[in-house]
């Protein structure tokens, strides 16, 4: 390959002066390396909150909702031209569970993004072991289809949950339930709901999630089960749990879900609000640390630039004596940072991948988190790259244009 | 007129700074090819000043400017950067090569930034060219690891790389001992007579300047000779 005089010139001055040329890259490469280890741990802990949330919530949760009460009735009664408004209006109650829940995820499932749904049973019960009581409540669902959505599998710690389709009146307990009444698989249990008659029903499974708060009053029963629990009949759903082939669209299916349902639609994001703010607040923290690394990589190469810049004036005039424009000057010093940024990039994203591996096998066993998240996203690896060459650019161009400018008569002259 | 190399009409430049003062004062002068000029004055007269003018590097004066038949005049930088790659070579009082090149290379890069030969034929050319000059055994030596007197040839062996109309001097032989200065004297008499090319040089060495073929002498901003 034939390299132009430009990119002689500069390949020269950076090996002439590899010491400089090595500190400028160095700097590049730490602020490369930084850039790919934060973004690859934020992105693992995002990744992994937003698993942990998927563990125990939809990505759409259809339900009915109290709807407050509005003039729009009275105004169609009265039928004058006034305009009726209610002062402190009231929730009115609405039928309890869904209309028709099984033609509802008939409709559903015409939905292309569409990927699993399933009905629930939720009732609020008493547990009751001896003379001991705990409130929770009770989750009746189909439970083969609960572990596809939402791994239940992962969670036992004890007995089979398929057994909760083989066992007359059983159910599925929380590690906090069973700890606080000492209950083990094979004991029984009895729960009351508010309006249906108390149930004895047997342990058989243990579930253990990292929340204690769900671990502590959650409990599965099987759908027709929990309906019994609440003295209704089969055709009684509370919610309907629908997961999408891909949750980020989750927002924009649930608003059409309920134009089509008329029913609340609740996506996963607005039922985890805190875990969003905490991304939020996380990238922030992130941009700014590397908006720090960078710039001071930048300042470093446009440090040793400026400096070549006023060592190498007389030869820079020179060159323009000899026929060099402005723009073959740009081009050189510029060419300089961009290789500086080349190669502080490249040796960075190496160093980076190997800080997020190491970082990645430190152990640190907190709850059911046993290894720190990295996620190893090529992306980032790319994204890194580019900032890398966009600061050094940035940084280059200052000096780069300087040495353009100038006057070769009047460095000559002296 | 094929044999003219430089024409300058009228050549008028004043200084900003501190105040508005002329330094050339409407300065006229041909230079035929194949003509070794020198240019003498006194020290202020404004003979470096002329020739950064006739060099195109300068562009802040008034008047009009031909180099080989072209108006310089006008003229952006960028094409003016080219004119000089390719018309004009320059000899400087303190040779003033590239120190982190081998004089090879020093020799190389404005034929490089032509780009009218490849680079086999260009190193081919810049090797002849240090021959001439007996300067071939430093070719592969840094530039800044000569004595003067091999930097400057070195330096005139640049000026020469791309067969310019002109070459421009600025006090050549002001840093060199009388033995290199004749060194360097004979080099630019043997390019005059037996090659042929335009020669201008700024020079306070009245022995160097005697032996050219014509002087051309300044004082105050004004041309007193033209040494026909």
């Amino acid at each position: 390959m034939k390299i132009s005089v430009n990119t002689e010139i500069a390949l020269t001055y950076l090996s002439t002066r590899k010491k400089q040329t090595l500190v400028a890259s160095l700097g590049v490469m730490f602020g490369i390396s930084m850039f790919i280890f934060m973004q690859s741990l934020m992105k693992g802990t995002n990744d992994y909150f937003e698993k942990m949330s998927f563990t125990n919530t939809p990505h759409i949760r259809l339900y009915s909702e109290n709807k407050v009460a509005d003039a729009h009735m009275l105004n169609s009664f009265l039928n004058d031209p006034s305009v009726k408004i209610l002062t402190n209006p009231k929730q009115l109650k609405q039928t309890e569970g869904l209309t028709n829940p099984y033609g509802l995820i008939q409709q559903i499932l015409k939905n292309k993004e569409v990927a699993a749904v399933t009905p629930q049973v939720t009732a609020s019960v008493l547990y009751t072991s001896g003379s001991v009581q705990l409130t929770g409540n009770v989750a009746g669902v189909n439970i083969v289809e609960e572990d596809k959505m939402f791994d239940v599998q992962g969670n036992m710690v004890a007995g089979d949950f398929r057994d909760l389709n083989r066992v007359n009146s059983s159910i599925l307990i929380g590690k906090g339930i069973a700890d606080k009444l000492s209950l083990h698989v094979g004991d029984n249990i009895t729960v009351t709901s508010a309006s249906g008659n108390p149930t004895i029903l047997r342990v058989i499974g243990i579930f253990a999630t990292t929340i204690k708060q769900v671990d502590e009053t959650k409990s599965y029963a099987n759908i027709s089960q929990a309906q019994n629990l609440l003295g209704k009949d089969r055709s009684y759903v509370t919610d309907i749990k629908i997961n999408l082939r891909d949750y980020n669209n989750a927002p924009q299916v649930a608003r059409e879900l309920e134009t089509i349902t008329g029913y609340k639609a609740e996506d996963w994001v607005k039922a985890n609000e805190q875990l969003k703010a905490a991304f939020k607040i996380r990238a922030i923290i992130l941009n700014s640390v590397i908006g720090v690394l960078l710039l001071v990589a930048g300042f470093g190469i446009y440090n040793i630039l400026n400096m070549t810049i006023y060592e190498k004036i007389k030869e820079i005039a020179i060159l323009k004596a000899q026929g060099f424009s402005g723009p073959a000057v740009t081009s050189i010093f510029l060419q300089q940072a961009i290789y500086i940024g080349l190669m502080g990039g490249v040796v960075g994203v190496i160093v980076g991948f190997l800080i997020t591996y190491g970082v990645s096998r430190v152990y640190i066993g907190a709850g059911t988190l046993k290894y720190l998240p990295m996620s190893f996203y090529t992306p980032h690896y790319i994204e890194a790259i580019c900032f890398g060459v966009l600061t050094t650019i940035a940084a280059g161009f200052f000096p780069a244009r300087k040495a353009s400018r100038v006057d070769p008569v009047s460095i000559i002259r002296g | 007129m094929a044999d003219t190399a430089l024409k300058a009409t009228n050549i008028t430049k004043f200084f900003h700074d501190p105040v508005d003062m002329p330094v050339l004062k409407g300065i006229s002068i041909e230079v035929k090819k194949g003509e070794f000029i020198s240019i003498v004055g006194k020290s202020g007269c404004g003979k470096s000043t002329l020739l950064y003018v006739l060099s195109t590097m300068d562009t802040d004066y008034e008047g009009k400017l031909e180099i080989n038949g072209e108006l310089a005049t006008g003229k952006t930088l960028n094409s003016l950067a080219a004119l000089r790659n390719a018309s004009i070579g320059f000899v400087f009082q303190f040779h003033y090569l590239l120190p982190d090149f081998t004089c090879l290379k020093n020799v190389m890069i404005p034929a490089l930034k032509l780009g009218k030969y490849s680079y086999k034929e260009v190193e081919e050319r810049a090797w002849e060219k240090l021959k001439m000059f007996g300067v071939e055994e430093q070719a592969k030596k840094r530039a800044n690891k000569l004595s003067g007197g091999q930097q400057q040839r070195v330096a005139i062996a640049r000026a020469l790389i791309n067969d310019p109309a002109i070459i421009m001097c600025d006090e050549p032989t002001g840093n060199l001992d009388s033995k290199n200065t004749n060194i360097v004297f004979d080099l630019f008499q043997k390019l005059s007579k037996e090659f042929n090319q335009t020669i201008i040089t700024v020079t306070h060495d009245e022995d160097f300047a005697k032996r050219s073929d014509r002087i051309i002498e300044m004082a105050d901003g004004e041309i007193r000779s033209h040494g026909h």
